[in-house]
C-alpha cells in the first residue's frame, strides 16, 4: 500500500471526521436555534442545505442500529406496542429507538419538520406519519407518481413535482421565517452535481478487471453522498476516494480478491448485519459482488441550468419509481458495463418497494442475460428472519451451477 | 319475508361474474375492471364501457404467490389471483389505481402478465392537503380520459360525462338514504344485505342497479322502525369487509353497523360529483371531498378524527376495525389509533382478516367477546 499524500487525510479518516462533524452539528442544532428536518435518503435535500436546515436521515441511523445488532431488541420493544415484525426493519429500529432511547451514536435530535419522498418507498410516509404525530412536527409528503414510460404523463408528473418543490420552499420559509435564497440553491446544486458525478465514477471503478472495489465498499462510502449531498465536503471526499483507489489499486492492477472469477450483481438492499461475512464467504468462491441498482440510487445527474426542473426529474426517476422494464434496463446496463456473470437476487421482507416486483425482474434479467439467478428470501435488518444454513447451502449450490455452466 | 330485490342484489354481490358475462353478451359492451380505490367509474361509463370493480376472491391463492411475495396484502394477492386463475376471460381492459408500493408493483405485474387490449394505471396523488395534488389529479384524470377515448376510438363528450355523473350521483344518494334508514333501525335491512347493495353497485350496470334501488327504497321506507332492535351499534373501519361472513356474524349478534370508512362502503357512496361546470374537474373535486383513506396522506390525524366523529354522530358503542393481513398502511396506523381510541374512551376491537379466512367460528367468538365486553357482561 502507498503512503497517503502528505497533508491529505486518507479517505477513511476523512469519512470518520465528516460523520462526526455532521452528527455533532445535528446534536447542537437545537441549542444553536437551527432547524432539523427528518428526510428520506432519496429526497431533494438540496433545498434543506440551501436553506440552512439540518437534514437528518433516520434510515441512516437505523442502518447503524442494524449493523450494531440492536434491531431485534429495538423491534421487540415496539412489537409490544402492536407494531408487527413485517414492517421495514429501518422503521422498526427507529421506532424502537424512540421507545427505548438506545442508539449507537447517542440519539438523534428531534425533528422540527419531516419530509417523505415516496419515489423511494411508500413505507416512509407511514413511518414518518408516526413520528410526525409523536413530535407534533409537520410532515410534507413529497409525492412522486410512478415515472411511467408515457411522454404525456411524464410531462405532467414533472410539472406536479416542480409545483411540490415550490410548496416545499414555502413550507421551509414558514418554518424558519427566512426567505429562500435561489442563488444559494444553485450553488448547493453544483456541489451535489459534482459529488454525484464523482460518486458514480467511484461506483464505476467496479468495471475494471479485476475490480478494485466491491459493493461492500460502495455501501460504506455511499453514506456521504446520502447525508452530505450539496456540500463541498462531499465533493472533496469523493474526489479523494476516486484518486486513492485509482492510485493504490487500479494503477497496480490490484483487485478486491486475488483470483476474481465471478463478477456478481446484487439486487436489493444488502443484508446489513451480514454483509462483511457475505463478502468473505463469496471470496472463498472467487466471487465478488460488484454492484446493484440500489447503490446507484444517488448517481444523480443534475443540470444546474434549471434547478427546480432537475431536482424534480432526478428524484422522481430513481430506480424504485420507474416501471419494471425500465428498472431491468438499468440493471442490464450494469451487467453489460461491468461485465457481470452472476446474479444474486435478495427478496427483502423489509423493503416492499424494492422487492415486490422482483420475481418479474428476475424473469426479464434471466431472459436477457442467460445468467442463472440465486434468489433468496430474508430480511435486511432482522436476524430472526435470516438463516445462515440456508444462505450457505444456496450459495454453494449456486457456484456449482456457475462452475458447471463454465461461466 | 325476504325482499326479492335485496336477494337478487345479494346474489350478484356474491357471484357477479356470470351476470357480467351475460351483460356483456347482451349489450356488446366491453368490461373494464378496476381495483380499489377511487377510479372514477363515471368516466369509464361515459366512454360506453362497463366499469367493474375487482374485489378479490375468497378462493385459494395458487398462481399469485409466484409473482407477488407472500407478505403482500391479502387484497392485492386475491385480485391478482382472480384474473390469473378464476376470471381469465371476463375483462376487456383494466384501470389500476396506485396508492402505495404494493399497488405500484401490482400494476407492473398485471400489465405484464394479464393479456388484455387495454391497460392503464391511474396515479392518484398520495397527499391531498396541497394545491399541487388537485392539478395533478386533473392532469391524470384527463390522461385517463384520453386513453379511454383512444381505446374506444371516440370522444367522451361533456354531455355524456355529465349524464353519467347524474346517474352515479342518483345511485349514491339512494344508497345513502337506505343507510340512513338502517341507522334508525337495523331490522329494516341487515348489515350483510346493506353492504351487499353497495358491493353489487360496483359490479352491476349502474342503470340496472339504480332502477332496483328506486324500487327498493319505498319498500324499505314502509318498514317503520320497529324499535325492537336494541342491539349494539358499531362503526366498522378498514378497507374492505372481507371475508363477507364478518357482516353475517354482526347480523347474528344483532349488532347494527351505523357507520364505516370502508372502500366498499362509505368511501364508495359518500360525496356526489357537482353537476356544474367542467365534469372532469368536478370528478377531481369529489376526490378531495372524500373522507380519509389510510394510504393517502392528509395533514393531522384525520383517520382517527373521522372515526371518532362517526362514533359520536351515529351514537355507536364501539369500533370494529378490520385489519387486512399485510396491509402495511394499516399496520402503521393501528398502534396510535388504538391508543387514541383508548384516550377517547371508545372501545375498538381489531379483527385480523384476510380473503382466505377459514376460521369463521373463531371470528364470531372474538366479535362476540368484544360485544359482551362493551355491554359489561
Ligand atoms: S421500505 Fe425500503 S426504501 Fe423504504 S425505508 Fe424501508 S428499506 Fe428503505
Amino acid at each position: 500500500m502507498n503512503e497517503s499524500t502528505p497533508g491529505k487525510p486518507r479517505v477513511k479518516e476523512l469519512m470518520k471526521k465528516l460523520t462526526q462533524d455532521y452528527y455533532g452539528d445535528a446534536a447542537r442544532a437545537h441549542n444553536e436555534d437551527r432547524f432539523v428536518a427528518y428526510t428520506t435518503a432519496v429526497s431533494p435535500v438540496e433545498l434543506f442545505v440551501a436553506h440552512d436546515v439540518i437534514p437528518i436521515y433516520p434510515e441512516n441511523h437505523s442502518v447503524m442500529c442494524i449493523t450494531k445488532r440492536m434491531t431485534t431488541r429495538l423491534s421487540t420493544a415496539i412489537e409490544k406496542k402492536g407494531y408487527t415484525t413485517h414492517l421495514c426493519a429501518y422503521a422498526r429500529s427507529d421506532l424502537g429507538y424512540r421507545e427505548l432511547g438506545e442508539s449507537p451514536i447517542g440519539g438523534l435530535p428531534d425533528p422540527d419538520f419531516l419530509l417523505a419522498c415516496n419515489a423511494q418507498c411508500f413505507t416512509l410516509t407511514k413511518w414518518f406519519e408516526v413520528l410526525s404525530r409523536r413530535y407534533g412536527a409537520p410532515l410534507f409528503v413529497f409525492d412522486t407518481p410512478q415515472y411511467i414510460r408515457n411522454k404525456k404523463a411524464r410531462r405532467n408528473i414533472i410539472r406536479y413535482v416542480e409545483a411540490e418543490i415550490y410548496e416545499l420552499i414555502t413550507a421551509l420559509e414558514n418554518l424558519t421565517g427566512k426567505k429562500f435564497d435561489y442563488d444559494r440553491l444553485r450553488e448547493v446544486l453544483i456541489y451535489s452535481r459534482d459529488a454525484c458525478r464523482l460518486y458514480k465514477e467511484f461506483l464505476d471503478l467496479a468495471a475494471h478487471k479485476p475490480s478494485p472495489v466491491n459493493i461492500f465498499d460502495a455501501l460504506i462510502h455511499m453514506a456521504i453522498i446520502v447525508y452530505l449531498r450539496g456540500t463541498p465536503q462531499a465533493v472533496q471526499y469523493y474526489q479523494g476516494l476516486v484518486d486513492e483507489i485509482r492510485r493504490e489499486k487500479v494503477a497496480q492492477g490490484i483487485g478486491v480478491i486475488p483470483n476474481e472469477r465471478f463478477r456478481l450483481y446484487w439486487e436489493n438492499l444488502p443484508v446489513w448485519f451480514k454483509f462483511r461475512e457475505h463478502a468473505n464467504l463469496l471470496a472463498s468462491y472467487g466471487a465478488v459482488i460488484l454492484t446493484s441498482l440500489y447503490v446507484h440510487s444517488w448517481s444523480y445527474d443534475f443540470d444546474v441550468s434549471d434547478p427546480i426542473r432537475t431536482l424534480a426529474e432526478n428524484y422522481t426517476s430513481v430506480f424504485s419509481n420507474v416501471e419494471l422494464e425500465e428498472r431491468a434496463e438499468r440493471a442490464l446496463d450494469l451487467f453489460q458495463r461491468y461485465d457481470l456473470n452472476g446474479n444474486i437476487m435478495f427478496l427483502n421482507r423489509s423493503c416492499k418497494a424494492v422487492t415486490f416486483g422482483e420475481h418479474e425482474l428476475r424473469e426479464i434479467l434471466t431472459q436477457r442475460t442467460g445468467i442463472p439467478v440465486l434468489l433468496f428470501e430474508s430480511d435486511m435488518g432482522d436476524p430472526r428472519f435470516y438463516s445462515e444454513v440456508q444462505v450457505k447451502t444456496r450459495l454453494e449450490a449456486y457456484f456449482e451451477t456457475l462452475e458447471r455452466l463454465n461461466v | 319475508m325476504e325482499n326479492r330485490i335485496v336477494r337478487e342484489l345479494s346474489d350478484i354481490a356474491n357471484n357477479p361474474y356470470e351476470m357480467a358475462r351475460r351483460q356483456r353478451a347482451a349489450s356488446g359492451q366491453k368490461i373494464i375492471g378496476s381495483t380499489l380505490a377511487d377510479v372514477p367509474e363515471e368516466l369509464i361509463h361515459a366512454a360506453g364501457l362497463l366499469p367493474f370493480t375487482i374485489l378479490g376472491t375468497n378462493r385459494p391463492i395458487r398462481r399469485a404467490s409466484a409473482l407477488l411475495p407472500d407478505n403482500a396484502c391479502s387484497l392485492s394477492r386475491s385480485d391478482l389471483e382472480l384474473v390469473l386463475t378464476y376470471e381469465t376471460d371476463l375483462f376487456d381492459g383494466f384501470v389500476l389505481p396506485q396508492v402505495d408500493d404494493t399497488t405500484q408493483h401490482l400494476s407492473d405485474i398485471w400489465r405484464r402478465k394479464i393479456p388484455t387490449s387495454f391497460f392503464e394505471c391511474y396515479l392518484i396523488p398520495r397527499q391531498v392537503d396541497r394545491p399541487s395534488a388537485r392539478q395533478w389529479l386533473l392532469d391524470e384524470t384527463n390522461r385517463l380520459k384520453a386513453s379511454l377515448e383512444k381505446f374506444t376510438d371516440r370522444k367522451i363528450s361533456n354531455d355524456e360525462l355529465h349524464k353519467s355523473i347524474v346517474l352515479y350521483n342518483d345511485n349514491r344518494r339512494l344508497l345513502r338514504k337506505i343507510y340512513d334508514l338502517k341507522r334508525q333501525d337495523g331490522d329494516i335491512i341487515g348489515n350483510r344485505a346493506f353492504f351487499e347493495l353497495i358491493k353489487s353497485s360496483m359490479f352491476l350496470p349502474e342503470e340496472t342497479h339504480t332502477r332496483e334501488l328506486r324500487h327498493l327504497l319505498p319498500q324499505l321506507e314502509k318498514k317503520a322502525p320497529s324499535g325492537a332492535n336494541k342491539g349494539l351499534r358499531f362503526v366498522v373501519a378498514g378497507i374492505v369487509w372481507e371475508p363477507p361472513a364478518v357482516m353475517t356474524i354482526l347480523d347474528e349478534l344483532k349488532i347494527n353497523v351505523v357507520g364505516d370508512d370502508l372502500c366498499t362502503g362509505t368511501r364508495h357512496i359518500a360525496n356526489d360529483v357537482s353537476t356544474d361546470g367542467d365534469p372532469v374537474a368536478a370528478l377531481v373535486e369529489r376526490h378531495f371531498k372524500k373522507g380519509p383513506f389510510s394510504p393517502i396522506h392528509n395533514r393531522g390525524n384525520r383517520i382517527q378524527e373521522n372515526l371518532v366523529d362517526l362514533v359520536r354522530r351515529y351514537g355507536a358503542d364501539g369500533i370494529l376495525y378490520l385489519h387486512l393481513k399485510f396491509f402495511e398502511s394499516q399496520d402503521y396506523d393501528l398502534p396510535d389509533l388504538k391508543q387514541g381510541m383508548g384516550e377517547e374512551g371508545i372501545p375498538m376491537y381489531v379483527l385480523d382478516t384476510e380473503y382466505q379466512t377459514t376460521h369463521l367460528a373463531q371470528v364470531k367468538t372474538r366479535v362476540q367477546a368484544f360485544a359482551e365486553s362493551i355491554r359489561g357482561e
